[in-house]
C-alpha cells in the first residue's frame, strides 16, 4: 500500500518535469505556430544555471527565477533574430534553422560549462524525506509537484481566463485582425517566447536537483517533452497536462514492474495513444490553417 | 577535429632541421628513419555520450608526452587525435584515415567497447601497431583478439569477478540485490559478478534494469527500499552513475545499504567529483585508483595541471603513453619490425601508473593489479581510497 503510494508520488514528481518542459514547448507551438526545437537548450542553460546559483550559496529560492530570467532573456535575443524572421515560414524550415541552433548551443555550453557532470546542491530546507507508511519520499520532489502545479495553474488562468491570454489566442488566429484594433503582435509574439524560453529554464533549473546539468541532457529533455506535446494533442492545454500526467505514470510503472522494459512499453502506450487519437488526448475545434 | 601536439610542431621542425643537416654530411640511411617523427594516432570520444571521458584521456596523453619534452627513444612525437563521437562506424572511418592518410606508426585510444569491436578488423587487416586504451567489452580479449592490438585495460570480467569475490568475503552471503544500466557492458559485469558469487555459495536475491540514459530512478529506488538488501552490486557510468548515486541519497537508501559496483560507477573524476558526499561510503573494484602507490606522481601532476583528481580515463591516456613509450624503447625507435614489438613488449611488464603491468601472450591482454576502492574522506573530498589489492588479476581469455 505504501509502495504504491510512493510510487505514484514518483510517477507524479516525473510528471510535473514533464509538464513543465513540455508546456514551455507547447505554448509557443500552440499559441504562435512555431517548431521550437532550441527549447531543449533553454532547459540546459537553466540547469547549469541553477547549479551555480544553489552552489553559490545566495538564497536557493532565487535559483528559480534567476534561471527564468536567464533562458527568458537569451529567448528574447533569439526572437530578435532569427526567430522572428521564421514565423511565416513552414514547419519544416523552422525544424532546420532551431535543430541547428540548437546544436550550436550544445556547443557553446559545452565550451562555456565544460563536458563534467554537474550536479546541483539541493537546498538545505528540502533535502530531507517523509516516510509515506513507512517509505521513504523526497521532500524536495514534493516541492516540485508543489511548484510544478502552482506555475502549470498559473499558466493556465493567464492563458485560458484573462484578457492578455484571449489577445494571444487572437493572435493566432488573425494576426490582422489584431492589429487593426491597434495591438502591436509583434510584441506579443516576444513576450510568448520570453515565457515559453523561461519556463524552460526554470524547469531546468528545478529539474537539475533530480537530473543533474551536462551536456546531452538538453536532447534528452527535448525527446520527452516533444512526445507529451503531440501526444497531449496541438493546440490543447489541458491535453498537455493529460499526457505529461501519463507519460510520467506509464514511464515510472513499467519500471516498477517491467524495468527491463520500461523505455518500450512506455514509449509503446504513447505510440499507441497516437494510433488511437492522431488529434492527441484532446483534439482542439478549431480549423488548422 | 584534428589536433596536434603542441610541443612535436617545435620539435618536429628541430629535428627535421637536425635530419636535413646530417643527411647532408651524409649520415648513414638508417639514423635518418629512426630521427622521423613518430606519428600517434589516438581515437577517442569528444563529442557524444562519452565527451568528458574523452577529453580526459587525451589530456592524459599529452601530459605522457609533455613530460617526455615530445620524444619517445629520440624520435619527436606527432600526436594526431580523432573524434569518434563514441560511435562504431565513426571509429572506423577515423582508423582509416589516421592509417590510410597520415600514415600513422601507432594507433591508439578508444572508449567504447563498440567502436573497439568495428575497428578490429580495421587494425588487423592493415597489420597496424594498436593499444587500446579502454573498451572493456569480454570478447576484445577473447574471440576479437589479434596479434597486433595490445591493451593496457581491464576487461569487464576482471572487475566484476573481483568484485564477487569481495562482495562474498566481506559484505555477505545473501541478501544481495543488482541493479545495472541495461546494455553490453552493464549486462556483462553483473553476470560476472554473479557468476563469480555464485561459484563461492553466494545468493543473489533481486536483478533490476534500467534503460541507458534513466532520468527518474525514483521507481527503481522505491522498489529497493521495498526489497530491504543486505547490499548492492550495480553498474552504471557517466551521467547515470551520477544521477543514481544522487537518488539513492535523495531516498535515504546512501548509508543504509552498502553499495558495490564496477569503476565506473565510482570513477573519480567523472563521477565522486561531481556526486561528492553520496558517494562516501561506497566501494569499487578498479584497475585504476587515484591512492594505488603506483599513482602517487602521476596523481599530484594530473591535479596540478586539471585541477581534479586523475579517473580511470585521465589515467588510461597516460598509461597508453607509458605502454608506447616502453614498445618503442626497447625496439629503440625502430618499428618496422612489428613482430619484435610485439616480442619486446611481450617479453618484460611495464611499470604504469595503474601498476605493474604483464601482458598475456595469448591475447596482447594487460595482467592487472585489480584495486578494492572505499570511497573515504580525503584532503580535496570524498575520494577512492584502496582498501584491498588482488595481484596480478588475468583474464580467463580466448579459452573462455
Amino acid at each position: 500500500m505504501g509502495f504504491y503510494a510512493v510510487q505514484s508520488l514518483n510517477a507524479l514528481s516525473f510528471s510535473m518535469l514533464l509538464l513543465l518542459t513540455g508546456l514551455g514547448l507547447s505554448v509557443v507551438l500552440n499559441l504562435m505556430n512555431f517548431v521550437n526545437l532550441t527549447h531543449g537548450s533553454f532547459f540546459l542553460l537553466g540547469a547549469y544555471v541553477g547549479v551555480y546559483w544553489l552552489a553559490s550559496g545566495a538564497p536557493w529560492w532565487l535559483a528559480f527565477p534567476v534561471a527564468f530570467v536567464a533562458a527568458g532573456l537569451a529567448g528574447f535575443l533569439l526572437e530578435r533574430f532569427p526567430f522572428r524572421q521564421f514565423y511565416a515560414r513552414t514547419h519544416l524550415m523552422q525544424v532546420l534553422l532551431t535543430y541547428g541552433l540548437s546544436v550550436i548551443f550544445a556547443d557553446l555550453m559545452r565550451w562555456g560549462f565544460g563536458a563534467q557532470i554537474l550536479s546541483a546542491e539541493i537546498p538545505e530546507a528540502l533535502r530531507g524525506v517523509v516516510f509515506i507508511m513507512d517509505m521513504p519520499f523526497p521532500i524536495y520532489r514534493l516541492f516540485i509537484i508543489g511548484f510544478g502545479a502552482a506555475l502549470a495553474f498559473a499558466l493556465w488562468f493567464v492563458i485560458d481566463r484573462t484578457i492578455w491570454g484571449a489577445v494571444v489566442r487572437a493572435c493566432v488566429t488573425d494576426r490582422g485582425f489584431v492589429e487593426t484594433l491597434g495591438l502591436d503582435t509583434r510584441r506579443i509574439f516576444t513576450a510568448v517566447l520570453v515565457i515559453s524560453a523561461g519556463l524552460g529554464g526554470i524547469s531546468g533549473a528545478l529539474g537539475a536537483g533530480i537530473l543533474s546539468a551536462y551536456p546531452g541532457l538538453d536532447e534528452e529533455v527535448l525527446i520527452l517533452a516533444l512526445i507529451v506535446v503531440v501526444a497531449g494533442g496541438l493546440g490543447t492545454f489541458r491535453g498537455t497536462v493529460l499526457s505529461a500526467l501519463l507519460l510520467g505514470f506509464a514511464m515510472t510503472f513499467s519500471k516498477v514492474w517491467v524495468p527491463e522494459f520500461s523505455n518500450v512499453v512506455a514509449l509503446a502506450v504513447m505510440a499507441a495513444l497516437l494510433v488511437a487519437l492522431p488529434e492527441g488526448l484532446v483534439a482542439r475545434k478549431v480549423r488548422q490553417v | 577535429m584534428t589536433e596536434r601536439f603542441p610541443l612535436s610542431r617545435r620539435s618536429f621542425l628541430a629535428t627535421a632541421g637536425a635530419t636535413a643537416v646530417t643527411g647532408a654530411i651524409g649520415a648513414p640511411a638508417l639514423a635518418q628513419t629512426a630521427n622521423k617523427p613518430l606519428k600517434i594516432g589516438m581515437v577517442t570520444s569528444l563529442s557524444g555520450p562519452f565527451t568528458a571521458l574523452g577529453e580526459s584521456m587525451r589530456a592524459g596523453m599529452q601530459m605522457f608526452l609533455a613530460e617526455n619534452g615530445g620524444k619517445l627513444a629520440g624520435r619527436a612525437v606527432e600526436l594526431i587525435v580523432e573524434d569518434d563521437q563514441a560511435k562504431p562506424d565513426e571509429g572506423v572511418r577515423k582508423f582509416r584515415k589516421l592509417l590510410g592518410q597520415d600514415n600513422v606508426d601507432i594507433v591508439s585510444g578508444v572508449i567504447s567497447s563498440a567502436v573497439a569491436l568495428a575497428v578490429r578488423d580495421v587494425v588487423t587487416e592493415a597489420k597496424a601497431l594498436t593499444f587500446i586504451s579502454a573498451g572493456s567489452a569480454n570478447d576484445l580479449a577473447r574471440k576479437a583478439a589479434s596479434p597486433f592490438v595490445f591493451r593496457p585495460t581491464k576487461t569487464n570480467w576482471m572487475l566484476g569477478h573481483t568484485a564477487g569475490q569481495w562482495a562474498f568475503e566481506k559484505l555477505g552471503k545473501s541478501g544481495c540485490l543488482t541493479i545495472a544500466a541495461d546494455y553490453a557492458a552493464g549486462r556483462e559485469s553483473v553476470s560476472d559478478f554473479v557468476a563469480s558469487y555464485q561459484q563461492q555459495g553466494g545468493k543473489v536475491g533481486k536483478q533490476l534494469w534500467a534503460p541507458l540514459g534513466t532520468t527518474d530512478f525514483g521507481p527503481l529506488l522505491t522498489t529497493i527500499a521495498a526489497e530491504r538488501p543486505e547490499f548492492i552490486f550495480s553498474f552504471f557510468a557517466g551521467s547515470d552513475a551520477v544521477r543514481f548515486l544522487r537518488q539513492m541519497r535523495e531516498y535515504r537508501l546512501h548509508g543504509k545499504v552498502k553499495l558495490i559496483g564496477s569503476g565506473a560507477l565510482f570513477d573519480q573524476e567523472d563521477v565522486v567529483s561531481a556526486v561528492k558526499e553520496a558517494a562516501l561510503g561506497g566501494l569499487n573494484t578498479c584497475n585504476q585508483s587515484p591512492t594505488a602507490p603506483s599513482s602517487a606522481a602521476f596523481t599530484k601532476a594530473y591535479q596540478a595541471a586539471r585541477n581534479a583528481m586523475p579517473g580511470e580515463m585521465g589515467t588510461a591516456g597516460y598509461v597508453t603513453g607509458q605502454v608506447i613509450k616502453a614498445a618503442v624503447e626497447r625496439v629503440q625507435g625502430d618499428l618496422s619490425n612489428k613482430e619484435k614489438v610485439k616480442e619486446a613488449l611481450l617479453a618484460k611488464e611495464v611499470e604504469t601508473v595503474f601498476g605493474p603491468m604483464p601482458f598475456d601472450p595469448r591475447n596482447n591482454q594487460a595482467i592487472l593489479d585489480i584495486y578494492v576502492n572505499e570511497i573515504k574522506e580525503g584532503a580535496g573530498g570524498p575520494v577512492n581510497q584502496v582498501i584491498h589489492t588482488y595481484k596480478a588479476v588475468r583474464d580467463p581469455g580466448p579459452v573462455a
